[in-house]
């Protein structure tokens, strides 16, 4: 597998495409393109709605008006302390990511381009981290995290999404580079180049792409965790967007305007980092496949 | 290599510690707590060895029988059944020749990403707003076009909460399955399909013979991430009926939490999360051999 083949949005030139549409609807189109129609707007409206939603004052919510946008939604967010979630969310979810990254890509070498004993039963060890249940964790991890002192700290929590999140990135990285040619990297080493300098200034260039792909969606996953979160955040100053939106959602259920302007900002960065990387991990996880 | 086994081991080093703190150890410790009555009130007291009292509880238990069919049957085989042939039709719909002639192919790959990228906290939110009984835009609808009657309270009425349930999943899981499939569905080559279609094989014959023959790699690796995924997961059920109405829902995951911090017997709680670690571990081996094997034969 790898994170990098082609991608899947067409980049022909235009003279090449398709031909334009010469004869008009064919009747078993109209069938197809109303089917995509309507698949079109179950995946999108809920998302969209709560963008629309968050701009809407609490009396025209749930009509179907639109005029009369409104900040007022966000500025009493932000008025009730909710920028603090949010700097947490983006520290914890930075911190991991870099450290998950880094101590991954470090694996995934060794795995991908070393031999050594024992070494499909390290990495077997490491791709079931992969299935396993988190749920299990909560009770040993918060007895741990109680005697070290590591409850509602940024440390255990960035702790405990490394290690949720390097199994699924070595697993991303090694296929991204069992994809990238041995050749180069054993050219340096045969020409005498230490090991630590082959990988940073060899092997780390040539995978970036799937480095960044695969940082993306870790990053991804430590924004939008629930579980640890609740389990190991429990004081309100420490708690990151998705709990503290939930518990918006609990307390104020009266409050929908501001409920939906947190919600917004919690789905922002996933879309707008997700809209660059989708090509590059479903065609990461369906590069397996391809290769018969 | 001289040097090899230091250098080895010294880049494994940091993922080994933190795996080993996260996933070895508490194993260990939770297999060691399944066998004790521990209590989360008596944490500090520790709990009396109890031998395997816990796991005999569980296996006679008709509540654990629940929860086992629900995990398994509705929320893993169902769930995901219905997540992989959904992502299937919808991979081949986004595929086809008329969204292709009419140019729709990029504006989906697009749409697809807005589920996908909706944190599954918001998605929860959002759905059990648009599944709400009074202001819930679903009941507008049914009730406006005259389909039901009067409103109905998806989520904790036990005719539909199980069907809402996998229509929140799906809708926010149904993304990731369709774009890999569409990745796998690139890379036919076109020679094979116009042979296809040179030889006479219509449209449906060549989708049956050539085109999900070539997709079933990718469906298998899917179907196993998305088995784990949705056997593993807290968060969908918990957020979105709290187990309930009841504990009508109630799954493995909601299980080893409930007991644990609701019931406070986290001996009994342990024993559950060991058995759902070694059904999982099953899943894993068949994992490492059908998928690792296969894509990753250098390394494994």
């Amino acid at each position: 597998m790898g994170v990098e083949p082609a991608p899947a949005v067409d980049v022909r030139p235009l003279a090449h495409a398709v031909p334009r549409r010469r004869r008009g609807v064919r009747p078993g189109e109209l069938l197809v393109l109303a089917v995509a129609l309507v698949v079109a707007v179950v995946l999108i409206y809920p998302t969209v709605w709560v963008f629309f939603a968050s701009f809407k004052t609490q009396e025209t919510l749930f009509s179907g008006e639109f005029a009369h946008y409104t900040l007022r939604n966000y500025r009493r967010l932000f008025a009730s302390g909710f920028g603090v979630h949010i700097g947490n969310s983006l520290v914890i979810s930075a911190t991991a990511v870099l450290i998950s990254t880094f101590v991954s890509v470090i694996a995934a070498y060794v795995f991908s381009r070393r031999r050594f004993r024992w070494k499909s039963v390290i990495f077997g060890g490491v791709m079931l981290g992969q299935t396993f249940p988190w749920i299990i964790l909560v009770t040993p991890v918060f007895i741990l995290f109680a005697r070290l002192g590591l409850l509602n700290t940024y440390v255990g929590i960035i702790v405990c999404y490394v290690a949720v999140t390097i199994p699924f990135s070595v697993y991303l990285l090694v296929g991204y580079l069992e994809s990238v040619p041995r050749s180069l990297d054993e050219m340096a080493i045969i020409d005498g180049c230490p090991p630590f300098q082959v990988i940073w200034r060899i092997v780390f260039p040539i995978m970036l792409p799937g480095v960044v792909a695969t940082a993306t969606y870790a990053f991804i996953l430590c924004w939008s965790e629930y579980l640890f979160a609740l389990a190991f955040l429990t004081r309100t100053d420490m708690k990151t967007m998705p709990l503290a939106l939930y518990a918006f959602f609990g307390e104020h259920t009266t409050e929908w305007g501001q409920v939906m302007a947190a919600a917004a900002l919690t789905t922002l960065p996933p879309l707008l980092l997700f809209l660059p990387l989708q090509t590059k991990l479903s065609a990461g996880l369906a590069a397996g496949a391809v290769k018969q | 290599m001289r040097g090899n086994r230091a250098f080895v081991g010294l880049l494994l080093l940091p993922a080994f510690l933190f795996l080993m703190m996260f996933y070895v150890y508490p194993t260990l410790f939770n297999l060691q707590n399944s066998l004790t009555d521990l209590s989360l009130f008596g944490l500090r007291r520790g709990g009396q060895w109890v031998g395997v009292r816990n796991y005999v509880e569980l296996v006679t238990s008709k509540e654990f029988r629940r929860v086992l069919y629900n995990t398994t049957v509705w929320l893993t085989l169902i769930g995901v059944s219905v997540r992989i042939v959904l992502g299937l039709l919808l991979a081949l719909l986004v595929n086809s020749d008329t969204l292709r002639r009419w140019r729709l192919r990029t504006l989906f790959h697009v749409i697809l990403i807005v589920p996908w990228a909706t944190p599954p906290i918001v998605a929860v939110v959002i759905w059990r707003w648009m599944l709400d009984p009074r202001a819930g835009v679903v009941n507008k609808l049914l009730v406006g076009s005259g389909v039901a009657a009067e409103p109905v309270a998806f989520l904790s009425d036990v005719t539909f909460v199980w069907p809402a349930l996998i229509t929140i999943i799906t809708w926010n899981t149904l993304p990731l399955v369709t774009l890999t499939f569409l990745a796998s569905l690139k890379a036919i080559p076109a020679e094979v399909l116009e042979a296809a279609s040179v030889d006479g094989a219509t449209k449906l014959q060549s989708t049956w013979h050539v085109v999900l023959p070539h997709l079933m790699p990718a469906v298998v690796v899917m179907t196993l991430l998305s088995t784990f995924w949705t056997f593993n997961n807290f968060v969908y059920v918990w957020l979105s009926t709290g187990a309930g109405p009841g504990l009508y829902t109630n799954v493995m995951a909601t299980e080893v939490y409930l007991k644990a911090f609701v019931d406070g017997r986290m001996g009994y709680s342990s024993a559950i999360g060991m058995v759902m670690a070694a059904i999982m571990t099953a899943f894993g081996l068949l994992y490492l051999r059908l998928v690792i094997r296969r894509e990753l034969r250098e390394v494994f």
